[in-house]
Parts: C-alpha cells; structure tokens; sequence
C-alpha cells in the first residue's frame, strides 16, 4: 500500500483535495497540464452570492499548495500511464518541456518584454495579448515562464538551409533590425545576397499565403542587410580556433563559403582557393550588377573573412595532393559549373557566338562589349534572363529570347526562369519566343547574320526528363548581330581526373554526407548536382561541413541525417484581418540604363508593417532575445519533456470544466455579431486584472453599455447541444448583471432565462437583491433570433415572454451569452485512467446515491466539474469528500 | 390518432414551453395572434378543442424554421399537421386563397375516371415512352393559367426541366395521368383525399417501370420521400433535379453567351421543403457557382437560417404573409444581385404576386427579377433547336 495520492487538475477542487490530504499527513503529487495552477476560478472576476473577489480567496490556497512539504506541483505536467491496482498505482508524468529552467527562473518578466511575438492570450479569453515566453496571469504559481513552443514554421522547413525566417521576420516587426540580421548569420552568412536572388521556397510555404498572400521574407531579409550597410557594420570578432585539423575549401561560390563560414564558427582554421581575382563565384561573375550589385557581395564575404577565413585569390588548385601535403585534413570542392554547353549545330563557331557565362563574367568584370543592335539569347533559365537584360543595357536595340519552353507559366513546360524576372525583363523590352528551338545559324563573311528555329512540341516527356520534340513547321528566323548561348553549364572537364565523374561531368558523392571517392574530400554545389540556384549551394556547403567536423573528430557521418525539421501542425488564423503583401518597389523604367539595381528595397515602416503580417506559426520564433537579457541563464531552448514514474495509492481526478463550442448556435450570432460575448469574456472584462483593466467596454464602440441582455441556456438544456443544465449559469449570470451596476451605477440589465435555478443557500434572496437593488429584470423565454441595429451595433433579441406570450423585439447594447460547460476530460485521458464516462462526458459514477465521488476503478476518485455541473461550494465540497475517500482507500483496513 | 398519440409522435411532451420557436416563427413576427409555443402549451394542458377551433391553426407555414433550432426536438410543423386533420375531422379549414380552384383541381385529380390532357406543353423537349427516368412534372399544367397575370409560368419550369435532363442524355418518361402529388391536401387536414392520390401515383409508377423518379417541384419531393412511406409502397430513387445536375455538373457544357446575360449576380432563396425539410443547401449552390459569369451572393438569412416565402399550401395568405415575402424581397434587393433564384415554382409565385400586388401594407415597391434555377441552367446551356 503506498500512501501518496495523485491530483489530476489544478483548479479550487483539485487544491483542496490536495491541501486535505496533505494535511492529514499523506504526500499529495497535483499535476496541472497548464503552467499555472488556479483553474476556471482564477479568471474569474468575483464569486456568487458574496461577491468577494475570486483571485483575493483563491491565491491564499494557491500560495498554500504551492508551499506545503506534503505537496509536488507538476505543473505544466501531463498524465501520460497509470498502470497498477488500488493501493499500488504507477502513474508515468510528461513534464512538458518549458524551456525555462525553473529551478533558475525569478519571474523577473525582462524576458517577455524582450519578446517579439505576440498572441491571444488564453486566460483572457482571447481578448488580451501574452508573449510566446509568458506566465499566464500576474498570481500564477509557480510564478516561472513557459515559452510556447510548436516544433517549427513551415517557412524554417522549407528553407533548404533551414533559415529560421520566422525569428527574424519577428525582430524586424518590433524594430529590431541588427538582431534580426543576426537571427539570419547565425545560419548562414548571405542575408545581403539571399535577400536578393533566393528563390525563396519560405515563400511558397508560408502559412499566410492560404489566408491570402505570402510574407515578403526576401525582401525582408534584404532589408536587414541594407540596413547594415546604411548604419555600418562593427567588424565581426574572429572566432577562435579551437578544433584540430586546418580545412581547404576550393572556390569561393556561395557553397564554399558556406561550408568555410560554418567550419569557422565550429573552431576550425579554413583557408578558401579562388581561381579568380576576387572571391564569390556565380554571385560576383554570373548574377549581374542590376540584380546584385557588387558592394552586397563584398559585405557578405569580408564578414566571413573577419571571422578568420583565409582567402587565396587568384590560386587555382590543380591537384589534390599537393593540398592535402599542405597540411590541410580535409577538402571541400565547391568548383561550380564553369563551361557552358554548346548547342551543336550548324555554324556555331561563327563569329559573333558567344556563351554566357563568358558574356557574363566579361560584362561583370566591366569589360566593354559591342554586340552590335539585335541580339538573340538562346535558353528559357535564369542565365538566360540576365544575359538577355545585359544585352539591353549594353545597348543593344532589339534583344530576342528563343527558348523550347512555353511562356505560359502554369504549364508543366513553363520557363524556368522566375516569374517575375521575366515580368520585368519584358517591361526593359525583351522580346520572348517560347517554344522555339534553335535549327541552325546563318552567317555572312563567317559572321552570325541570324538564327534559324523550329517549333517545340514539348520539352520534357512523362517522366519529367528532358527529352525536346519538333514539329515539322514553319521556319522562324531571327536577325541576330550576336548570339549569345545560354542552355545551361557544366563542370570543368579538365581538374582533379582521379574523382569519380558522371557522364555530365558532375562529380559523384554520397548524397547525405556529400564524400567522394576519395578520402577526406567533399564535394557540393553546382560542381556536383549541375546549374542550381543559391540556396542549394549554401545548403550543400553546410551540408558538407557537418560531415567534415564530424570526419575529423572520427564520429560516423551518416548517423540521425539528414535532420528533418517537424513542421507545427495547426496554426491559429483567428482574429487575422487580411492585409495585402507589401510589393518591391523598383527602379523606373526609363532608368534601367547602366547597371544599377532593379529592385530598390523596402523603407523602414514598410518593412515593420510587412513583418507584421506573419503568423508566427510556430509561436516562439526561436530569435534568442529572451536568452539575452535573462540574467539567471534560466533559457533552455534544447529542453526536452521529460518523464516522471510515480507510485501513489490513490488517484483524484479534478480536471474542471471547459467551455462548450457554440459557434454552431448562429442563431445567436456570436462571432458575427460584434456587441455579443460571453459570460466568461464578460468576467474578463469586469476583472481589474484583465484585458480592460476593469472597464466593462464593448467591442464595436468602446461604449460602455447602459443596457445589457443575458441570455441563459446557451447550448444547455438543448437536445442538439448539450441535454444537461450547467447548473451556475441562473447565478452568475446575476451576478454579472450585479458587477455591472456595480460598475456603473444605473446600468439597467434583462435576463432572458427558461427557468430560475437559485437552489443554493440564500440563492433566492441572491436574486431578491438583485432585482430590488441592481435593476435586474428577469424575462422568461428564450430567444431565437438576434439581429443587429445597423446604426448603432446593438444587438436586436427576438423573443416571447412566455409569461405574457407577447411577442418582441428587444434592442440592447450588449448581450451576454451563458455558454454551456463541458467536462474538461478528454477520451484519451478517460482511457489512460481506465474509467468510464457518462453520455455527456461526466465521469461516471459506480453508484451515483451511495458512491458519488467514486469511478468505476477502484482506487481513483473524482470531484468538481468533471464528476457534474456545479459550483464553487459544491466543488470545495466534493473535494473534500474526495480526499477523505482517497484517505480512506490508502489507510484503511491496513 | 388521437390528440395523446400526436403529442407522442412529434414529442411535444418534450416542450420547456421556452418560446424558442415562436421567436423564430416568420409568422409570429408579424402575426403577434400566432404563437407555436402556446399551440403546443394548449395540447400539453388538455385544451385540445380550443387548439382545435383556433382560426391560427392553419396560419403554420410548416417551413420548420422552429423545429430546426427547438431545444427539446419537437417537431411542429407534423403536430400541426396532424391536428389539422383532427380539426378537419371537426369541419375546421384554413383560409383557402384563389377562390379554391386549386383545391378543386386536387380534389378532382383524386377521381379514378377522370381523363387529363395534361402533356400539351412537351413541344421542343425529348421523352420517351420507357425510360428508367420518370419526370414528375406535378401541378405545373394547372397552374399556368392561373398564374398567368403575374407572369409565372410553371410549365416553363418543367419544359426547361427536361431540357437540362435531355442535356444529361436523359430522355425522360412523363405520365399522361399523373396525379397531383397530395401536399396541399395533407397539409390541410384532408388525409382521405391525400391517401387516395398517393395510391393513384404509386400504382401509375410501379406500372411505367421507373426506377428513378426526378423531380423540379420540392413539395412534390419532401411528398414521396417522407410522406408517401407512410401510405403507400414505392421502390425508386428519389431525385430532386438539383441533386442530379449537381452530380453531373462535368458532363454539362455551358455556353459563353447566355440568352440572360443581364443578370450577372444572383441570390439563391432555399425553398422550406428542399432546405429545412430535406437538407439540400449545397448542390444548388454548386450548380449557380459553375455556371459561367454568374456570380452567387448569400442573403442575410441563407441555408437552414432561411426565410419562408410566406404561404404555404394555398392557405392563410394574408397580410402577415405579405409582409414576410416583402421582408424576404428586400433581403434580395440587399445583396446587390439581378435576380433571385429559387427551386420551388410556388416560391416564385408569392415572390411575384407580392411585387404585382402592391397592398395597402406599408411595402415599398420593390421590383426583382426571380426565376426558377432550371431556366436559369437552361439559359446558360442554350436551345438546341434555336441553335
């Protein structure tokens, strides 16, 4: 026999079965599954029939539970087992994780101002705010913060690089722009240049694009950076090298400097081969300057190189060995696609043929280019587009594109170029052929004279393989003074033989741990899975420096990879106005001359109001602030739930009531109509503590109401909601009417009720008083209808006074809506108990007139509202009650 | 059936006389002498023959707006229809509108010898003598001279009816002798009659061989679906013609140019029958939202929360049920649409006859395009024949 018992529920019940217990000497464990203990009676503002403040009798009891040798709280704890007989149960606890150390933890709630998201606060009744770090009310106990959060958002998952946009796009939207960039570089070191070309998969995903259009995350990962550079940044702090083994990267593209950029921050010494003059790749030879202009390059990559990494200019690597003699542990090639394909046919070596990446690095490199005054630009990708908007700028007067892929962007066919670079590619004057193959080059004197093209059926076949099909046709021929090629790129043929290739001449790796043929060297980027965007790049370089710190330090590369973010499930969009996204404002056509950049970035209001529009899925967005300024190190953002093993001799369920669903009830308008609540929105409002401060306003206006209508018998007492009475609602509906007058001395309030259930002691009298005192009038009947004054928002209630059998039209300005109550138990929490529940939910009763407080298993006892509709007494009562049977079960007889 | 027995079939014994339903009562609202809650109450409290002789009794418009929302389940509108026959029984009667020639015409369909000519207006549509499909047209011949004045025509409804089946490949049977379907007749007491023309149909159907019957008339639908059951034996799928477009809106090629293409927005009114007594809300809605350039707007009050057209069963049409269609009218007139759309011919009528007649009622003039959803689908699938 063990002589503990179990507490399932933290409200008035559950604290004075425990408090009982405790008392008489036996250890009590109450486990609450929110942070605070207090229940349905912390919100509310007063008790009937005295009146007295509920939370000024409540927290003496909180307090004592809280501080009692007899008692455990496990708070914020669910019951997840009870295996066992009466007198020897085993009950497994989940301690959800907090992630607030709340052995550490002083309450101090520095952490929630610093805290950028914000959500409806449940204990308001969703008429207040709380923070994502928050303690439910100011009284709760334990007095600790609970940071609420829900696996990750999906823009986070989507980000082949796992960019936490949720977190930054929450400091931008309270301003905090540097911390914001920080988010970003504590992932990867682009924010300047991801800000501009990504192409955004965040976006695609973004949960408010299904309410209606998608968070501008790149451009507001582009304004964080700007803001750096307008601002100026502090030289970043070198890390300190603290790992073993120096790591050779061989080129500076985006996958290489993501790989050097992390291997850096693990402790490792990095040194970084560049072929060229200056270090980049793609981003500073392949993306022009209108799109991405040089300084965003050069920020990006001189904070990678003040953190410590070593770049050797104008070094190309040819052999491996000689690398590995260096000293160097390990390699990461992250080459790129440096040869662009050729397009074999007729005339190709004319002259006047020129191939884009070659186009592109010349013009980036500012090198004057004539190309004369019509250009043809061969290929439907990205490359093509830049190369095509080049063109325009160097002067060219009619700039054509020739691709196989169908212009209509919601073909399978489409062009694989970004919507809205091609959108703005035609504005500068591009001409577009889709669905054109190139058939051959005409020349004259050896020089290009035009491009011959025939009609593409269809690009790519049922497998989604690349596989072009013409149709015999008409003959287009385009005027071409220049041609310039741009139908994708490969690897470098010639470098680094003794590596396993693929016909395409990419290289082969393991495709988690990115390791190729030969030890110690990896590989990622375009050098491995072909022409790709950036995102990819740096997502394969950070890919490839896990596995190199994790070959260094000898530990198994593969193991729990690759980590797959979960996604939250729900996310809430109630309350969400529908706000339109925030466009890019862009350079004006007539400007679009010279090299300068397109897109012209967001101002400061408009970032903050755009920031504004996320949903903050996962609730907390992981930004760290409240790590920060928490002065206890009480943040534990790695936290994981934990499981407790109990053994108790009895259990006690006191999981209280909740509040039944009435949004079905639309006869009753609430949601749709704004002047109607409910009794507990009601409780909030009157409550000093609550959203109001105490002001009893209402939603349309802010007006305080003269004229308040309750309605009783909201969803109870009805054959299609619930069957039962949910027997306190006669009474605190008059009570309400009495805080109101109370409030407002005058304020005139109708209770439309079926009939007047004042059984309790000196209940009657409860209602003398407050129709002689307050001026309450009670109406018998039960409305069906409510309708709005348009003028004014007041509610309209159709009714008959039964009494009477008038029938009437009723105006108000608020109405007050006694929702039915529910047992707060679920199914699975039933099931883990092993108990029986009742038709309506209720836990039932073995013998409901000689046995009420027990369950059908022996051994585990039930009080309050969860065992039938009652009030406060009765509740403290029954609780009573059922610690002296719980007592009786564990002492007795032994 | 006595009193007793009703009171324990609709499970009035149930009633909180909570006054939930008289405050959801379109005629209450008008007609402060109507109260559902006290009709129940009189039952409950042994004044049967007071709730007998009540003029009221027949003022119930059965559209079940009560007993869809009734916390204690009861069902109203049957209560009222049994006691009506009780009352019928004891030389009671409603209020009968249009100088009871629409009675007499029930009432002579009910004859066994009686020859009709009831098939004149087919021309332009296909039909076939056997067919698994029969098209129940109901009183739509015999209506349309008596609605003639206020421009209904409820054998436009059923032509268009089988224009839009002949467009599903459906070339539909049609009775010569069909029978009227005994609504109006059940509802207002006469059970005898009713039962004799249920017998009629239900042997004329078996006879045909018909395995699916569809209808465009709700009262004729909500009739041999829960009323016939309980009288006679029928085997066949019952189909509103809603349900069935609905189901095969793919197969349906609508035109670009429609022969109505002034009206561009509609608002669709539920009829009581096809909503609250049936549950069908969704496939009418389907079949307005795929039709090309027509855009559906909700009313106020839509769905189950739907308001009656005002009269029910020829009876009681007063000025408390004027003032209920004006209400429902300017519902319409809200939304901004063209045009109110209904799938009930008798609908359509009163919204009509309430904009022809003006009254004396303080009801602004109020002029709205209402028409039946088939013509409406007929529209935008074009005449073949003036193709």
């Amino acid at each position: 026999m063990n002589n503990s018992v179990l507490v399932i529920g933290g409200g008035i019940a559950g604290i004075q079965a425990s408090l009982d217990l405790a008392n008489m000497g036996f250890k009590v464990y109450l486990v609450e599954k929110s942070p605070s203990i207090g229940g349905r009676m912390a919100q509310l503002d007063k008790t009937f029939p005295t009146n007295d403040c509920a939370m000024c009798i409540l927290a003496p009891k909180m307090i004592e539970a809280n501080s009692h040798p007899n008692i455990e709280l496990l708070t914020y704890s669910e019951v997840e087992k009870v295996s066992g007989e009466a007198g020897k149960v085993k009950v497994k606890v989940k301690k959800k994780a907090s992630f607030v150390d709340w052995s550490k933890c002083t309450g101090c709630s520095e952490c929630a101002k610093v805290c950028p998201v914000e959500l409806n606060s449940e204990f308001d009744e969703n008429l207040g705010k709380r923070k994502a770090i928050y303690i439910p009310f100011p009284q709760a106990i334990p007095n600790k913060y609970t940071i609420d959060k829900r696996s990750y958002p999906p823009c986070r998952v989507a980000c082949p690089a796992g960019v936490n946009a949720q977190g930054y796009v929450a400091l931008i939207s309270q301003g905090k722009f540097k911390e914001a960039l920080e988010v970003i570089r504590r992932t990867m070191p682009f924010a300047g240049v991801c800000g501009r070309v990504c192409t955004h998969p965040c976006e695609q995903d973004c949960e408010r694009g299904q309410f209606d259009e998608p968070v501008a995350i790149r451009n507001l990962k582009r304004f964080v950076a700007d803001y750096e550079l307008r601002v100026g940044r502090e030289k970043a702090v070198p890390v300190e090298r603290t790992k073993e083994g120096k790591v050779a990267i061989i080129g500076s593209g985006p996958a290489g400097l993501a790989c050097a950029y992390d291997l850096i921050k693990e402790g490792y010494a990095v040194t970084v081969f560049e072929a060229l003059p200056q270090a980049g790749g793609l981003l500073r030879y392949g993306i022009p300057e209108y799109r991405l202009p040089k300084e965003i390059v050069d920020n990006d990559v001189s904070y990678i190189q003040e953190l410590g990494v070593e770049i050797k200019i104008n070094t190309p690597v040819k052999d491996l060995g000689e690398i590995f003699n260096q000293g160097y542990k390990a390699i990461f090639l992250g080459a790129g696609c440096q040869e662009s394909m050729k397009l074999d046919i007729p005339n190709e070596e004319a002259k006047g043929v020129v191939y884009a990446l070659d186009f592109l690095k010349r013009a980036n490199s500012g090198v004057k280019i004539d190309l004369g005054n019509q250009v043809a630009v061969i290929g439907g990708g990205s490359v093509a587009i830049d190369c095509a908007r080049v063109a325009l700028r160097l002067g060219s007067k009619r700039v054509h594109l020739v691709c196989l892929e169908s212009r209509d962007l919601t073909s399978k066919d489409r062009m694989l170029a970004q919507d809205l670079e091609i959108k703005e590619a035609e504005e500068e004057g591009l001409i577009i052929h889709p669905s054109l193959g190139p058939k051959r080059i005409l020349t004259e004197n050896g020089k290009v004279a035009s491009l011959e093209t025939r009609v593409c059926t269809s690009v790519r076949d049922e497998q989604g393989k690349f596989a072009p099909r013409f149709a015999e046709g008409p003959v287009t021929t385009i005027e071409a003074d220049t041609i310039i090629v741009a139908t994708g790129q490969k690897p470098s043929t010639v470098v680094f033989k003794e590596i396993e290739k693929s016909p395409m001449q990419t290289i082969k790796v393991d495709p988690i741990t990115l390791y190729t043929n030969i030890d110690g060297v990896f590989a990622g980027g375009d050098v491995v899975s072909g022409p790709a965007d950036v995102i990819a790049a740096i997502t394969a370089g950070k890919e490839a420096a896990i596995s190199i710190d994790r070959y260094l330090r000898g530990i198994n590369m593969k193991e729990g990879r690759p980590e797959t973010l979960k996604r939250v499930k729900e996310v809430s969009k109630a309350g969400v106005r529908p706000k339109a996204r925030h466009s890019m404002p862009t350079l004006e056509l007539g400007k679009r001359k010279g090299f300068d950049e397109v897109d012209l970035g967001f101002d400061e209001k408009t970032a903050v109001e755009e920031a504004q529009r996320c949903l903050n899925c996962a609730v907390c967005s992981e930004c760290r602030e409240c790590e920060k300024v928490c002065e206890a190190n009480a943040i534990d953002y790695e936290m994981q739930d934990e499981y407790v093993e109990l053994n108790v001799g009895a259990i006690i369920l006191a999981s209280g009531l909740g509040l039944y669903d009435i949004s079905p009830l639309t006869e009753y308008g609430y949601g749709k109509i704004k002047n109607v609540i409910t009794a507990m929105e009601f409780e909030r409002l009157t409550a000093a503590s609550g959203p109001t401060m105490g002001e009893l306003k209402r939603s349309s206006d802010g007006r305080i109401p003269e004229n308040i209508a309750f309605i009783q018998c909201v969803g109870s007492r009805d054959f299609r909601n619930k069957i039962y009475c949910s027997s306190v609602c006669c009474m605190h509906a008059t009570k309400e009417a009495m805080l109101a007058f109370e409030h407002h001395p005058g304020t005139k309030s109708t209770i439309f009720y079926m009939d007047m259930r004042a059984v309790g002691k000196r209940f009657q009298e409860y209602i003398a008083r407050a129709k002689k005192e307050y001026n309450v009038t009670y109406i018998r009947g039960r409305p069906g209808r409510i309708e709005v004054n348009h003028e004014n928002d007041n509610p309209i209630i159709w009714h008959e006074e039964t009494t009477s059998g008038e029938i009437k039209s009723f105006e108000t300005e608020l109405v007050v809506l006694a929702q039915a109550m529910v047992p707060q138990i679920t199914k699975d929490l039933a099931k883990i108990l092993g108990i029986e529940l009742d038709e309506d939910g209720f836990v039932k009763a073995p013998d409901k007139l000689l046995q009420p407080l027990d369950t059908t298993r022996q051994g585990i006892f039930a009080c309050g509202y969860v065992h039938s509709p009652r009030d406060i007494p009765d509740s403290v009562t029954q609780a009573s009650g059922a610690a002296g049977r719980a007592a009786e079960a564990i002492a007795g007889g032994k | 059936m006595n009193l007793e027995d009703i009171i324990k079939e609709t499970k009035t014994y149930y009633c909180l006389e909570c006054g939930k339903c008289t405050s959801l009562c379109p005629v209450s609202r008008y007609n402060s002498n109507f109260s559902p809650r006290f009709m129940l109450e009189r039952a409950l409290m042994g004044f049967g023959d007071e709730l007998i002789h009540d003029r009221e009794l027949f003022s119930c418009l059965a559209c079940y707006a009560c007993s869809n929302l009734c916390p204690s389940d009861v069902d109203y509108p049957v209560f009222t229809q049994k006691v009506r026959n009780l009352a019928s029984g004891e030389g009671e009667h409603g209020d009968c509108a249009h100088s009871g020639i629409l009675f007499s015409l029930m009432r002579l369909m009910s004859r066994s010898d009686i020859r009709q000519k009831r098939l004149d207006w087919l021309d332009g549509c296909h039909t076939s003598e056997k067919s698994e499909v029969l098209y129940f047209a109901g009183c739509a011949p015999y209506f349309e001279p008596v609605f003639e004045d206020i421009e209904v025509s409820p054998v436009n409804i059923a032509r268009n009816s089988i224009k839009v089946l002949n467009a599903l490949g459906i070339e539909p049977m049609v009775l010569p002798n069909e029978r009227c379907c005994g609504h109006d007749l059940l509802w207002t007491g006469d059970v005898e009659t009713f039962k004799k023309l249920a017998q009629f149909n239900a042997q004329m159907i078996k006879e045909s061989g018909a395995k699916k019957i569809v209808f465009s008339c709700p009262e004729g639908y909500r009739t041999f679906k829960i009323d016939y059951p309980q009288y006679v034996e029928l085997d066949c799928e019952l189909m509103h013609i809603t349900e069935l477009l609905a189901q095969n809106l793919s197969s349906l090629s609508f035109r670009a140019k429609r022969s109505n293409p002034e009206v561009k927005r509609v608002t669709y009114h539920d009829p009581c029958r096809l909503g609250r007594h049936l549950g069908i809300y969704e496939p009418p809605r389907e079949i307005i939202r795929a039709i090309p350039e027509i855009k559906l707007t909700e009313m106020e009050h839509s769905g189950d929360e739907s308001i009656c057209c005002g009269t029910s069963a020829w009876t009681n049409c007063s000025s408390y049920s004027k003032q209920i269609r004006v209400e429902r009218l300017h519902e319409a007139k809200a939304t901004g649409a063209e045009a109110l759309v209904t799938a009930c011919p008798k609908c359509q009528i009163h919204f009509k006859c309430a904009m022809v007649d003006k009254g004396t009622e303080k009801c602004t003039n109020i002029e709205m395009k209402v028409m039946d959803i088939v013509t409406l689908v007929a529209d935008a699938l074009g005449d073949k024949s003036s193709e």
